[in-house]
Parts: C-alpha cells; structure tokens; sequence
C-alpha cells in the first residue's frame, strides 16, 4: 500500500515538472503600458466676460442686482464630433461650481474633433433608475444631493441665489431665487463649436475649457428672465425651468 | 418547575435565531386579500422585515437623531398621522398629509402624486427632504452601521453590512407586510359573517355602493381604493399642483391618489394637505360634488342624504377599521 502511494507521488511530481515546463506556458512579459489619453474638461464661470464669483453682487440684463450662491449641473451623453461623425466620450458627469470653476478628467480616444454635442442634465433611463444602485464616487449616486427623491428623478440644473429689484441700490441683496430644472422634458441637448480643429495626441492630456457666461442665465435672443415673478421653479414651474435650460446651454463657449 | 425553566430557558428567541432569521417571512393575509407583488429582488425574508421595523422606529434615521418614520406614520393610526402636516425636525411642516401605510404593498406607485414607482425609492425621500428628516442616506446609514443587533439582520438578508441599500430595501419590506382587511366589514363581507357588522352598517355599505353615491366608481377592490388619480373639486385653484407635478400635464392639476378607505376612522384629518378633520364634512363635501375645477372628475355626482342615512354611511366607515394590529412582526 504504501509502496503505491510511493509511485502515485512520483508521478504526480513528474507531471507537474512537464506541465512547468512546456514552452507554450512561457512567461510573456506584459506590453509596455501607453500612458492614456486624456480630456480634461473644466467649466469655468464668467459674468459677461469678467471674472465671476459666488457670491459677489453683479448687474443682470434687466438692472437687477444678484448675488448667485450655487451653479451645479450634469452634462450627459457627452460626444466629441467631426465631419458628422460622433465619438461618446462620456455618458454622464456632475459640475459642482461652488468653489468657483469644476474639471473632470475622462479618458477618450486619440482624435481630432470640431465640436462637441451633450445633453444639459440626465437622460430619461439613467434619470428613472435607483440611486441606491450607483456607488458614491457615481456623479448619479445619493451623494451628490441631486436627486429628487419626490419624483423619483434628478435635479439638472441648481441656479440658486439672491437678488434685489433695485440695480442702482447698495442695500443687502437678500431675495431668494431658487431654480431647479428636472423632469425628463427638460433634458436639452446643445452643440458647441469647438473654435476650430480639437486635437487629443495619444496618450496625452489634453483641457477644453468651457466658458460659462453665467449673466446668459438671465436672458435670450428673445426673452428675459425677470426675477420679479420668475424666481422659483422646482418642478411645478416648467416653463420657467425650460427657459432657463434654454439659457444655460447658450451660456457655455469652448475655448 | 426546573424542568419548566430550563425549557423556557433554552427556548430560542426568534428575532435572534438564525434558522429563523434566514427563513421567508411568512405574510398572513386575510380572506380576500391578493397576495402583493413582492419584487423578487427584495423578497421578504424574517431578517429583512425585522431589520426593517428596527429602522422604521430609529430616530437615528433622523438628522438631528429627533424623528423616526413613526414619528408620523403611528401605528395606533393605522401608520398615519393625527395632525393636517407632520412635522420633521425642529418642527418643520411637510406640504402634504401623512398617509397610512396599510396595503401599500398593493400600491404601483408612491405619494399622494404618484411621482415614485418603487417602496424601495420611496423610503429615501422622507429620509432626505429638509422639512422631514433632513439627513442624507448615507448619513444616515452610518448613523446605524456598527449596531451588532442591524448588522446580524443585515448580513442574513443581504449579505452585506448596513448600507443605504439595505435601509431601503429593509424598510420597505417592512412596510409591505403591513395589510389591513380584518375589520368587521371583512368578516361580513369576505367571510360571510352576517352578524359581524350592524343593520346600520349594511345600509351604510348598500349606500356606499349606490350608483348615487357612486363611492365605489374609485373606492373598490380589496382595499377600496383604485388608486387612480382624481380632481375631487377641493380648490378652485390648487396651491399644491398634486399629479400635475409628475407629468407636467395641466389636465392632472389637483389631481391626488385615490386614498384607501380602510381605517378611515383612523386616518384623519383628511384630503391631501388635512383640511377636513372629521368624516361628516368628508361626506358634506362629496355630497355638495366639489367645487368646479376645470379637473374635477366626472365621477363625482350630487347627492342628499338624511341625517339617518349620513349617520349609516359613517357606521360603515367605522366598519372598516381593523380589529388587530397591522403590525405582523412579533
């Protein structure tokens, strides 16, 4: 008995010497790793082309004095174009501006493009599915204090402030407007000309600054916001929350 | 006598054995009553639902640690509230109600509007809105992790330590076991018990069904309500936009969920903000057939009763209050 165990161990260690020392089983050093290539994208706010900040009192288009407080966003269904030809560089991302501008870093493929197409706010399926499932570092996870959890959705756009009615004033500006767009009808796609040939070499890291021209929030080629009845929308006031979309979108410039 | 204390003794605590814990939780449901939709991904399982009442009680849930669910939803009101608007912490006042939480396990859909698809989803907004608990999930979560009693229901039920998944899921599972239908009304109707309601009773229930009335055009099936959406003519106009807030359609202004009438007796002040406070104004109004918002449900119908008849329609709702706890979680 023990002398088969004997011969049992003996060929179990002949087997496993050939199987360690079959030339297909080589060990095949990894490929060099490539660096990867980057698209930085930064938003950052101006007013009218000065330097913006939270907080600080500016004049709006109709002599209003405001002092905006918030400005966060989702871009979604982010594509890089040229020729007709798209290129998904990203499904979603969340732009808090608290503290002044906001960058994200996604990888993308090497290319040229000329403009960029995206969606202000969160698609229909992403904006129907449950929080819970995304992890916390997920721009659509509970964290980022965006959902809406009486419609079971997203907030798209937080604008939120205050103003006085008086642009010549010195008084305290302390009317509260607060916009919040949200809802499947407000999700609005835009395209942005990118000024010209947009090149990410491989395995680089390229910025594309979005200029977001926040004194446009108020206007339109054809109408004004006027923060004397148009100062809340939190679902219940969509025409509102589709005016300011429709001015938000207009407000960005790519530099 | 030592015999009989070492058997006690040694008897398991079910809220504590595992066997038990792992097991299904086995939903009672009265005669009549259909057995819910219980999403297969969140089944209900003797550790979910305990964990899930655990959490339904914790005022850790709350930000300032002030407030739990029950704060609101009390259980000696079928899960409602006794005030027009709860208040969260520090006393802040909601828009709307507190509903009772009996047979929300038949509901599709979550709020006096609508506007949330899942029990799982609903839990978060109570726990996230400033004017309720005002604390974010996460927070929240780990306001409970680390508790030996949650993380032992936790691991049973999901396989994971307590998270804002598992509160969600927890409670809700909790919430759906809370069935009503073992009123008098139930034992008349669904259990043939001739003696189990009144002769005023019974002409209230003949009233209530009455195509004059026409109670039962939304007030029907197995928890007397169909749970659509309906203009009951409270407002000329609405402050509270009610469904029109979910499907921005102007044609769904001031149009709220289609209350149970189950526990009615129970579940007052009444409407979707609690402005009615007792159900002989409920009836005046529906008698009057509401104010003629352009939304107003053509369901709605005129009608006079004499005080007898008002005084049996009132016996009936009465009727429908359940006679044991809603709460089946030893």
């Amino acid at each position: 008995m023990m002398h088969m165990r004997s011969i049992g161990t003996l060929l179990t260690f002949m087997l496993l010497f050939f199987v360690g020392c079959r030339p297909d089983e080589e060990v095949v050093p990894d490929p060099p790793v490539s660096p990867p290539t980057t698209l930085r994208v930064m938003v950052v706010p101006h007013w009218n082309g000065t330097p913006f900040n939270m907080n600080d009192v500016y004049v709006n288009v109709n002599d209003y004095r405001v002092k905006v407080q918030a400005i966060k966003l989702y871009l979604a269904d982010v594509r890089l174009v040229v020729d007709g030809s798209e290129t998904v560089v990203k499904d979603i991302d969340f732009f808090n501006l608290e503290s002044g501008t906001a960058s994200v870093e996604w990888s993308v493929p090497a290319g040229t493009w000329t403009s960029l197409r995206a969606g202000l706010g969160v698609p229909a399926a992403m904006n129907a599915a449950d929080p819970i499932t995304y992890p916390t570092n997920h721009p659509l996870s509970l964290s980022t204090g965006t959902w809406w959890s009486w419609s079971a959705g997203y907030r798209f756009l937080q604008f939120d402030g205050r103003y006085d009615l008086d642009g010549s004033g010195t008084g305290p500006v302390e009317e509260l407007f607060s916009m919040h767009t949200g809802m499947d009808a407000c999700y609005t796609e835009f395209d942005l000309d990118l000024g010209g040939p947009f090149t990410i070499p491989a395995g680089q890291t390229k910025t594309l600054t979005l200029r977001m021209d926040v004194s446009k929030f108020f206007y339109s080629d054809t109408d004004t916001l006027d923060l004397t009845t148009e100062n809340q929308t939190h679902g219940e006031n969509v025409p509102l929350a589709l005016e300011l979309t429709n001015n938000a979108v207009h407000s960005f410039s790519a530099e | 006598m030592l015999s009989a204390i070492l058997l006690v003794g040694c008897r398991k605590d079910p809220a504590l054995d595992v066997d038990v814990l792992d097991a299904p939780f086995a939903l009672q449901l009265p005669i009549g009553a259909p057995y819910p939709l219980i999403p297969p991904e969140n089944p209900l399982t003797m550790a979910s639902v305990q964990l899930g009442k655990a959490l339904f009680f914790d005022t850790r849930l709350s930000r300032d640690g002030t407030i739990s669910c029950a704060t609101c939803h009390h259980p000696d009101r079928a899960f409602s509230d006794t005030t027009p608007l709860s208040a969260g912490i520090e006393g802040r006042l909601g828009m709307r109600n507190a509903s009772t939480l009996g047979n929300v396990a038949y509901h599709s859909s979550f709020f006096r509007d609508g506007g949330v698809p899942t029990l799982e989803r609903q839990v978060i907004a109570p726990i996230q809105d400033e004017m309720e608990m005002d604390h974010s999930l996460e927070h929240a979560a780990t306001a409970v992790a680390g508790d030996a009693q949650y993380e032992k229901w936790s691991a049973l039920a999901y396989g994971r330590a307590v998270d804002p998944f598992v509160i969600t899921r927890a409670i809700a599972s909790y919430e759906r076991t809370l069935i009503s239908g073992w009123s008098r009304f139930d034992r008349y109707f669904y259990q043939g018990e001739a003696s189990a309601m009144s002769a005023s009773e019974i002409n209230g229930w003949a009233l209530f069904r009455s195509a004059n009335l026409n109670c039962t055009a939304c007030h029907n099936g197995f928890d007397l309500s169909d749970h659509s959406f309906q203009n009951i003519g409270q407002y000329l106009e609405y402050t509270d936009p009610g469904r029109e807030r979910i499907t921005l359609q102007p044609t769904d202004n001031g149009k709220f969920k289609v209350p149970t009438l189950r526990n009615i007796a129970l579940t007052g002040p009444y409407m979707h903000d609690g402005t009615m406070t007792t159900l002989p104004e409920v009836i005046d109004h529906f008698a009057s057939g509401g104010l003629a918002h352009p939304n107003r449900s053509p369901l709605l119908t005129t009608f006079v009763l004499s005080a007898a008849e008002k005084a049996d329609l009132i016996a009936f709702l009465h009727a429908l209050t359940d006679e044991r706890s809603l709460d089946q979680v030893p």
